[in-house]
């Protein structure tokens, strides 16, 4: 707390704000507080060390700048090798061989996740980050994308090609891979879970929806027992990466797929026995203890191994503890109860501390660079009437300021994003320009940034027919501008931001009557009854492939959130109002989705966000810091921005390769 | 009215309530504008299909009132229905209603046994430096949220290294033997356990005392010291049992509250019990788990009093059940 009130100085009209902040969640301010209280008596200040002039002068200076230098950058550890060698049977197994350093075997790795837990075990039904994070423990698929390179790699696969007009792909199975129960991995596996499981829905049927390339699933083929070759009607680039989805164990669930579906989600759910689990991942599921942690160990079966052809992996379990918050996270990691606070686990306001406290405890803090999550504003564009009763959704007058594009340059221009990032994520965030977060391979970074200016602002605001009297805004009609912002009540960082919004926007003349409510009720104006004028919010973004975010930018897009156009009873969303610009942004999805020519891609998703940077649909605020804390008696730890995931796997991208160090003797 | 009769009268007098009180919970469950499948539609990887499918699968596509016909036609075959965090409602409760009802016993056990006691002794030494001791610290326990406590006592855990930080046991826990077992759900209980006890001491010390002077005052004890019967005997065998009868009607509702859990503690310490289950099913409106809470509730609350009931009649042969 005392972190806020230390920037609040330089900006006094936040003291209040800071204030707010710490009292608003008291036991949150109680924690800090006393780990603080805890920690000062300890040399060496976090400030020093990452923000070498904020404590030597008064102004603020970018923390992000200085932020950006330490960012942590593993070497590149060169590609797998293939290795063929001949079990005690004499059969044939091909192996990869590990990148990093050689390690020792045993140890139970102990990480967190704050929520409730995970949904299901089912790999392929699972649709919740906790659930899927442990799936990719468990499960591999034919290939994965090299962290380092952002290139795709094949995995279970051997190899693979792609023919010259980018429609068929043909990979080859590696030899002698076993699921964990002993039974062969073979093309049939893969022609099930491509074919049948995901073609047929069964389970998260967004897999099939994401496969589907103009309305049209693509063909599956066994060519022989490791060779299996997909045919797409047009080239799809976002095909190949979904193409790393995990690969079902046939024998066990072919059985099921004859039954009814719902009989699907059931299976391997959370009360299953996990004895049952087939998986072929370097993990598998030991015991669930509701509420408390997921036990995994070693799968004996798993087909790496590391440089001295020993079978990886090296850790003999992997636990993740369910926790209900970060703050408790944080606190378990002080009690080196974990070994590990991941991404998403260090929040900006534990920043401080963790980087202060790393000097006395045995752990090292790592920054990875932005999140590939954005936070924005938005107001409701809707221009339609409600079938129901009648009435706009969003009433005329309201109407014409949000859809005036003036409107939303000159509010994008009066929010100082800085000063939200030092007062809210204590320095450790970045401002966030465009609708690709800098995480991003993709992000347009030629569009400079929306910097705070109240007199372009009014400049704007005057274009569009607004006008300043005595202080407050009024439109061509006279009609006094305010509007209400909704946010999701219990975020103390959003809570933080849209006071400060208010404050920015009141400087223009605006009357924001600023309103947190529960994160499922925002969720029902947005996309259901379109109740809502302005919201602040947050979404993840995608750090390789740009079309993962068509859901939000295509105008039939099921989070279209900025003019949501509702589903029909079939589901069918048909948009008969899409702006120019709207239209303009679905043809680069389709474009740059159907070439797999880079250049040709970057071209098309440079122009989409060229366009939102210009219309400002959803206003970008900032992207969150990815900081992980990780202890020093871990081995080949090599986290890199490219290669985090959500859920327990987060940095943890090399997990067969992690060890603990033990200390010589 | 015999005993018997009083017991399954009552019974049947519950049918009606917690069919009204499931009426009433579901009605205002159903009002508030939540959207149980919000973190899914938030999603921007998650597909319309799998949202329509999700939908179907909880029945959250049919009218309100199918869906309570449905819910109470589920109850009356014993089936709780499904969760939105996956899995059966029963097999979630039966999961975490053991964890609180450990920690609901042993907090009991610990609140009587140091709160009887304490009120006793001091009733009997009224201004002593120890009954003033005993007001400050029940004072104190009254006024402090349970959460500031748990949190105290967890940077005591983080900095001593003494304790375990919330949970009820460590990875290792499977690896032990018995003894081991039992020694580390000992070891993750003690924080709840305090933090429970320190704050419903309060309550029952005070009442104890209280009632215990109120009866001090009394002519029959006057008498009883006229008569020149010990102190003990006018106190233990007189006083006492005539102030214990508010201490019955507390006790039943302990009962009550032994499984509908400390939400709020439950949730600080990381302690897998029923509370936080139901906290997080309300958040999300998860409607079978919440139901299914706060009818276990409504039915131990229920039987938790006529339990106190049945017990005064015994402590108290005045009492008569009409």
């Amino acid at each position: 707390m005392l972190f806020a009130f230390h920037r609040s100085i330089r900006h006094p009209q936040y003291l209040s704000l800071a204030i707010y902040q710490s009292f608003g969640r008291a036991w949150i301010f109680l924690i800090a507080a006393i780990i603080f209280l805890y920690s000062s008596g300890c040399s060496g200040s976090f400030q020093r060390d990452l923000e070498p002039h904020i404590s030597s002068s008064n102004l603020l200076p970018s923390a992000s700048k200085s932020l950006e230098s330490t960012i942590y950058k593993a070497p590149y550890p060169g590609d797998y090798k293939l290795l063929t060698v001949k079990d005690k049977h004499g059969q044939v197994e091909q192996l990869w061989q590990a990148r990093g350093e050689l390690g020792q075997f045993g140890g139970a790795l102990t990480v967190s996740s704050f929520g409730t837990g995970p949904k299901t075990f089912n790999c392929w039904s699972a649709s919740d980050a906790e659930s899927s994070g442990l799936a990719s423990l468990m499960y591999e698929g034919l290939i994965d994308i090299d962290p380092w390179t952002a290139k795709f790699y094949p995995r279970l696969a051997k190899s693979f090609t792609i023919s010259p007009d980018k429609c068929d792909y043909t990979f080859t199975l590696r030899q002698g891979l076993k699921w964990s129960d002993g039974e062969p991995i073979t093309a049939d596996d893969v022609v099930f879970t491509f074919g049948t499981l995901i073609a047929k829905g069964f389970g998260n049927a967004s897999a099939r929806d994401v496969l589907t390339v103009y309305g049209e699933f693509p063909s599956v083929k066994k060519i022989d027992d490791l060779t299996v070759k997909f045919h797409t009607k047009v080239p799809f680039a976002p095909f190949l990466s979904s193409l790393g989805m995990a690969i079902a164990p046939k024998h066990i669930l072919e059985p099921l797929t004859k039954r009814p579906m719902t009989e699907f989600n059931g299976f391997w759910d959370i009360n299953c026995d996990p004895k049952t689990l087939v998986v072929s991942g370097p993990f598998k599921l030991d015991r669930y203890i509701p509420g408390q942690r997921v036990e995994l160990v070693a799968n004996p079966q798993y087909s790496m191994v590391d440089k001295l052809d020993r079978r990886l992996p090296y850790l003999e379990k992997f636990v993740v503890l369910i926790v209900p918050d970060q703050s408790t996270q944080l606190l378990k990691f002080w009690g080196h109860e974990i070994d590990l606070l991941d991404v998403h686990s260090v929040r900006g306001c534990d920043a401080a501390q963790v980087k202060q406290k790393e000097h006395i405890d045995d752990f090292k803090v790592y920054n990875l660079g932005p999140d590939d999550g954005t936070m924005f504003l938005m107001f409701n564009l809707c221009r339609r009437k409600n079938p129901k009763n009648e009435k706009y959704y969003v009433n005329l007058v309201q109407q014409s300021w949000f859809n005036n594009d003036y409107f939303r340059q000159a509010v994008s221009h009066a929010i100082d994003r800085q000063c939200m990032i030092d007062n809210v994520l204590k320095g450790v965030g970045y401002e966030l320009f465009t609708a690709e977060p800098s995480a991003s391979i993709y992000c347009n970074k030629k569009l400079a940034s929306y910097p705070q200016d109240l007199n372009l602002a009014a400049k704007l605001l005057s274009l569009g027919g607004f006008k300043k009297i005595n202080d407050k805004l009024f439109d061509s009609g006279n009609h006094l501008v305010e509007f209400t912002l909704y946010t999701n009540a219990g975020n103390t960082t959003r809570d933080a931001i849209c006071v400060m919004l208010q404050n920015d926007l009141q400087k223009l003349g605006m009357k924001v009557n600023y309103q947190p409510i529960d994160f499922n009720i925002l969720i029902d104006k947005t996309g259901n009854s379109l109740d809502w004028e302005a919201v602040v919010m947050g979404l993840t973004g995608s750090r390789l492939e740009p079309y993962n975010g068509a859901n939000v930018w295509k105008s039939d897009g099921r989070l279209h959130m900025f003019d949501q156009r509702l589903p029909a009873a079939n589901g069918a969303i048909s948009v008969n109002d899409a702006r120019p610009w709207e239209r303009e942004i679905d043809q680069c999805f389709d474009r740059g989705a159907t070439t797999l020519d880079t250049p040709l891609r970057h071209k098309y998703f440079d122009r989409y966000q060229e366009i939102a940077y210009e219309k400002q649909p959803f206003i970008y605020l900032y992207a969150n810091l990815d900081l992980s804390a990780v202890s020093n008696r871990i081995g080949n730890y090599m986290p890199t921005p490219l290669a985090i995931g959500y859920g327990a796997r987060g940095t943890l991208h090399n997990i067969e390769e992690i060890y603990f160090k033990r200390k010589a003797k | 009215m015999p005993l018997p009769i009083f017991i399954v009268k009552r019974i049947l007098q519950a049918v009606p309530l917690l069919f009204i009180i499931s009426l009433i919970s579901f009605t205002m469950l159903k009002l508030a504008p939540i959207d149980p499948l919000a973190y899914l539609k938030a999603n921007p990887a998650i597909s319309q299909a799998t949202i329509a499918q999700e939908e179907e699968r909880l029945g959250l596509n049919k009218p309100p009132i199918v869906q309570y016909l449905i819910w109470s036609n589920n109850l009356l075959h014993g089936d709780l229905g499904i969760s939105t965090t996956g899995g059966s409602v029963f097999k979630l409760l039966i999961q975490r209603a053991g964890n609180t009802l450990l920690l609901g016993v042993i907090t009991v056990l610990f609140t009587w046994l140091i709160a009887i006691p304490t009120g006793i002794y001091a009733a009997i030494n009224r201004s002593k430096w120890l009954d003033k001791l005993f007001s400050i610290a029940a004072a104190i326990g009254m006024s402090m949220p349970t959460f500031l406590l748990a949190l105290i006592l967890l940077m005591f855990a983080v900095h001593t290294r003494l304790l375990p930080i919330g949970g009820l046991t460590s990875p290792d826990f499977f690896n032990r033997n018995l003894v081991g077992q039992i020694i580390d759900v000992s070891a993750h209980l003690v924080i709840p356990v305090t933090v429970l006890t320190f704050v419903g001491l309060a309550e029952i010390q005070r009442q104890m005392r209280g009632s215990l002077l109120e009866v001090l005052r009394a002519e029959y004890v006057r008498t009883a010291r006229a008569k020149g019967l010990s102190e003990n005997t006018v106190i233990y065998k007189h006083a006492l049992r005539n102030a214990i009868n508010p201490l019955i009607t507390l006790l039943g509702f302990e009962f009550a509250s032994l499984l509908s859990g400390a939400a709020l503690t439950e949730t600080v310490l990381a302690y897998p019990g029923l509370g936080r289950l139901t906290l997080e099913g309300v958040l999300t409106k998860d409607m079978n788990l919440v139901m299914a809470s706060l009818m276990l509730g409504s039915a131990m609350l229920i039987a938790g009093n006529l339990f106190a009931d049945v017990l005064l009649k015994f402590v108290d042969p005045r009492i008569s059940l009409e």
